[in-house]
């Protein structure tokens, strides 16, 4: 039996779709096997809008992370946004039986099940539910309430849901390609487990994965998942806004935002400017370039004001301030912004390091897809470690209870 | 409530079993005693009315009454209340046959309809003239199935409530809780039936069987009695280890009762718990004070314990209790206020909190207490369907000439309430209509006048001078530049606005037309140009489409 693991995460963005294939080690560490890459076409607003045009570029992304890595890749973590995710906290509150001082694991999956039991939509489906912390007689941040004494016992969990339909279509989008979807994780979530340290968390730190489709975002408080949740709005804002204000097409917006742009305009000298051409290389005319980063810095300064508004209750607390990543968050001048906007310090973060090919993790693109292995490996880990002959034994019992049933 | 006229009741009725009757009524009603004859659960006659010959040439009972077959021709009431009344009139004779004789009388209908809101009043009445305890089963329609609906049932509710000892009351909008949002609609209606079947049968077992701690008819109607209440029933049955929690888990997971939600606010709860021969006391002190978590302490609490042969190794946990329409929908739309499940308002996210879905439809209170104050005369004058004297002399059905003018006398209180109805129901959506009405059509009035403050007027000033001062003025300078056509409108604005603040306007003139222009705003959205998002789904915050770009929403604002 192999010591490791390798996982693949899968992450359908709206500028590009990623897969990238990691070797999970016993120790915990984590390297990455092979990265493939495809120009996404069919997704707008991290949602999936054009089903085949998406598993094209899905399948080419895929030969190419298989490719590199040498895997056969059968199994993904599939990374999901948009704007119908939400999430909210719920506390599950237990009374034990009079004659019990002492809480079993029976109470906590009771605990457990009634903070789970929140009403969300109907036509909502569960994508996480996290467990913050238990409380016990109102003692908080009790992480292992099992073997205490106590006589009420709270469980606190941070639920994100999002509308089952459309859950349902990415998944089915990569079921046909055909891959088999392992888990269904969301973005930020996935992107945080790597993005941000464990003194961070514990800290308090707000974690913007700035995309090109949506600004997602986790907050974190005394080490606990606190809110989270999708602003629909993002890079290709920017573009849309550039490629208006100039009347020029979008993909040259595209290539003037990456090129020449930048959120701030104050220290661009009066006057400076800059030629738009077209796509045979002629010179279309000159604009100043004052006025395209006034334009981005506009729309930048209020994606992140969306953000801010959501989570405006939380911002006293993080110590360890904002860790922006994702493909915006290359922009020049992102940090200033958002620090005006946040008042807190601003870092701009890619993935923490990991092994195997250096140039990925460092780039703020790959924060979510490899924050997919580790999301994976995480919950491997949560698993009880079986050995091969006992899961043999799980196995052949499930199937056996299956047949009586 | 009960009046149950025990000297009526043959000698020595006491010892042997109750004889039950289930009578269904109209479609719903056939469909539910099919499950029964089909089930095999029930030892009592079953008996099926309908006006439809269609329907009840399918339907499995072994008794059929065909409603009104001279005056319906075999054809269904077609959703005519009046018309379902009048069959059930003309048929009464056989009804009486059919049902006569019996201790219990279940009624199941689905309210509505013609033949179940119709008849189902008059075959309560005769069950109720045959002396025996009547209890009635019914469903009251999806509020996709439209108000006119709803209100012939919540009539035909009404006169249910008089007649029947009690009224068990599903929603069907709760049935849709039942099963996955992807089963097939044949799925739906099969686990409605058999929630209602379900129910029957617990009821008549749980009052009809022997058991070492009986429960009776009379614990049966205080846990009902609630008035225009909606039955909470939860059923559950399991077996192996661990069967007494099991069955109170599945009895809890009933949509009816929310989970066990809506028992926090309870005041009566029946519960009955059965099992076999090897049913042990540890297990039903478990399931009981495992109950006890979801019930308030101020409860009462009816307890039941029967021993059955029947089931075996199984153990059945049977919870029946009413909540108040009201307090089901303050339910819906509020937290539990009991503390067991108190979300943590304060601990939650910022974001727009996910509404708790209402299951129970809200507009019902508005329809339901209306007629209140229009209703007492009517109220007052007793409302019986046909009068029993006349019933008693008109043994003949064919003649129709006493049958008509009985249909007169039957049919008048019915229309007179059907009018306060119909007035709750013309009052209240333009309430609703109203409103973007009155602000679309206020608009147009304030919309001519160009609504300046001197703010913006010194904004676009200085936006025209080019001076660096307001970045936003700055934005809409340059942009104006570039789309020209918004020059000469923006130009004659101002002038306009010029002439306008001659004629010194007050202050607070202003500010309340800029409110009516702000709210104006929001409906404009439609044309406003969104690029290559226009397809996309729009993202709305307070008004704005974010879609649209930020330098254009500004200028916007800044014209303003």
């Amino acid at each position: 039996m192999a010591k490791s693991t390798i996982y693949a995460g899968l992450e359908i963005g709206t500028h590009k779709i990623c897969v990238v294939v990691g070797e999970a080690k016993r120790d915990g560490a984590i390297k990455i096997l092979g990265v493939g890459q495809a120009p996404s076409r069919g997704v707008r607003k991290g949602e999936i809008v054009d089903f085949e045009k998406v598993q094209t570029c899905v399948n080419d992304a895929l030969v190419r992370a298989e490719d590199r890595s040498d895997v056969m890749i059968r199994n993904v973590f599939l990374g999901v946004t948009g704007a119908h995710i939400e999430s909210l906290n719920n506390r599950g509150r237990h009374r034990l039986p009079d004659e019990q001082t002492e809480i079993g694991e029976d109470d906590v999956e009771e605990a457990k099940e009634i903070a789970r039991s929140v009403s969300i939509p109907q036509s909502n489906v569960f994508l996480h539910s996290v467990t913050r912390q238990y409380i016990v007689d109102g003692q908080e941040a009790v992480r292992q309430p099992i073997g205490r004494e106590g006589r009420v016992l709270e469980a606190d969990y941070h639920i994100i849901h999002g509308v089952r339909g459309r859950v349902q279509n990415a998944i089915r989008c990569v079921r046909e390609i055909p891959l088999e979807v392992e888990d269904v994780v969301f973005n930020p979530v996935a992107a945080a487990q790597v993005v941000l340290t464990r003194e961070a968390k514990m800290q308090g730190a707000l974690m913007i994965d700035f995309g090109a489709g949506t600004c997602d975002y986790v907050l974190y408080e005394d080490g606990m998942i606190t809110a989270s949740g999708c602003v629909p709005l993002g890079g290709d804002h920017i573009t849309n806004d550039v490629s208006m204000a100039l009347q020029i097409p979008n993909g040259r917006a595209e290539r003037l935002k990456v090129e020449e742009g930048s959120v701030l305009y104050d220290e661009v000298p009066e006057g400076e400017m800059l030629s738009i051409e077209d796509d045979t290389g002629l010179i279309l005319g000159e604009i100043e370039r004052a006025f395209l980063n006034e334009v981005m810095n506009l729309r930048t300064k209020e994606i992140l004001t969306q953000v801010r508004v959501r989570v405006e209750d939380h911002l006293g607390r993080l110590g360890a301030g904002i860790y922006l990543t994702g493909g915006v968050s290359m922009m020049k001048g992102v940090d200033v912004v958002a620090r005006e906007v946040f008042g807190i310090k601003v870092t701009r973060a890619g993935s923490a390091p990991v092994s195997g090919i250096t140039a990925t993790f460092e780039n703020p693109q790959y924060s979510a897809p490899i924050g997919l292995i580790r999301y994976a490996q995480i919950l491997d880990s949560e698993k009880p470690f079986l050995s091969p002959l006992k899961r043999l034994g799980r196995r052949m019992q499930e199937l056996l209870s299956s047949i009586t049933l | 409530m009960v009046e149950y006229d025990r000297s009526q009741s043959p000698e020595g009725a006491s010892t042997a079993a109750p004889r039950i009757c289930i009578v269904g009524v109209g479609g719903a009603g056939s469909n539910v005693v099919d499950r029964i004859t089909l089930d095999r659960i029930v030892d009592a006659t079953l008996v099926c009315a309908h006006t439809d010959v269609r329907v009840l040439g399918h339907s499995m009972a072994p008794v059929k009454i065909q409603l009104g077959a001279e005056l319906m021709k075999g054809i269904g009431a077609g959703g005519d209340p009046d018309l379902g009344r009048e069959a059930a009139l003309f048929s009464r004779d056989q009804i009486r046959h059919a049902i006569e004789n019996h201790d219990i009388i279940f009624i199941s209908a689905g309210l509505g309809g013609g033949t179940g809101s119709g008849a189902a009043p008059v075959i309560a009445e005769i069950a109720k003239n045959t002396g025996a305890l009547v209890l009635v089963v019914a469903t009251m329609p999806f509020s996709f199935e439209g108000r006119r609906r709803l209100a012939q049932a919540e009539e035909a509710l009404e006169l249910l409530q008089k007649r029947a000892d009690a009224l068990v009351l599903f929603e069907n909008n709760r049935m849709g809780e039942l099963i996955l949002p992807k089963d097939g609609i044949q799925k739906a209606f099969n686990q409605a039936d058999q929630l209602i079947a379900q129910s029957l049968r617990a009821i008549s077992t749980i009052t009809t069987t022997p058991g070492l701690v009986k429960l009776g008819l009379d614990d049966l109607t205080s846990a009902l009695a609630n008035a225009n209440g909606r039955c909470l029933f939860g059923f559950g049955e399991a077996r192996g280890q661990n069967r007494g929690a099991e069955a109170l888990k599945k009895a809890l997971k009933s949509p009816l009762i929310d989970s066990g939600r809506l028992l926090h606010q309870t005041k009566n709860l029946l519960v009955h718990v059965a099992g076999g021969e090897s049913l042990t006391l540890v297990e039903v002190e478990g399931v009981m004070k495992q109950l006890g978590r979801h019930v308030p302490d101020q409860t009462h609490i009816l307890f039941g314990l029967g021993v059955d042969a029947k089931l075996g190794d199984a153990v059945a946990v049977t919870l029946i209790s009413s909540l108040g329409l009201n307090q089901l929908n303050a339910h819906a739309t509020a937290a539990p206020p009991s503390e067991m499940l108190q979300p943590r308002a304060e601990a939650m996210a910022p974001m727009p909190a996910p509404a708790i879905p209402a299951p129970a439809p809200k507009r019902e209170v508005p329809a339901k207490k209306a007629p209140s104050p229009y209703a007492p005369p009517v109220e007052s004058t007793p409302d019986l369907l046909f009068k029993s004297a006349e019933f008693n002399a008109v043994p003949a059905v064919g003649e129709a000439f006493p049958l008509t003018s009985l249909h007169l006398e039957a049919a008048a209180p019915v229309q007179t309430r059907e009018l306060p109805v119909a007035l709750a129901e013309e009052e209240e959506p333009p309430a609703f209509e109203e409103t973007p009405a009155q602000v679309i059509a206020a608009t147009p009035e304030t919309a001519h006048i160009p609504v300046r403050t001197p703010a913006a007027k010194e904004l676009a000033d200085a936006a025209r001078n080019g001076s660096k001062e307001s970045t936003l003025a700055a934005v809409v300078a340059r942009s104006v530049t570039l789309q020209t056509e918004a020059t000469p409108a923006q130009d004659d604005l101002i002038s306009f606005d010029e002439q306008h603040e001659s004629t010194t306007i007050s202050a607070t003139a202003v500010l309340a037309r800029k409110s009516t222009a702000e709210s104006q705003q929001t409906f404009s959205l439609g044309e406003e140009d969104r690029g290559r998002f226009k397809d996309t789904e729009p993202s709305i915050v307070q008004g704005e489409d974010l879609d649209v770009p930020t330098w254009m929403r500004l200028k916007k604002k800044l014209r303003r």
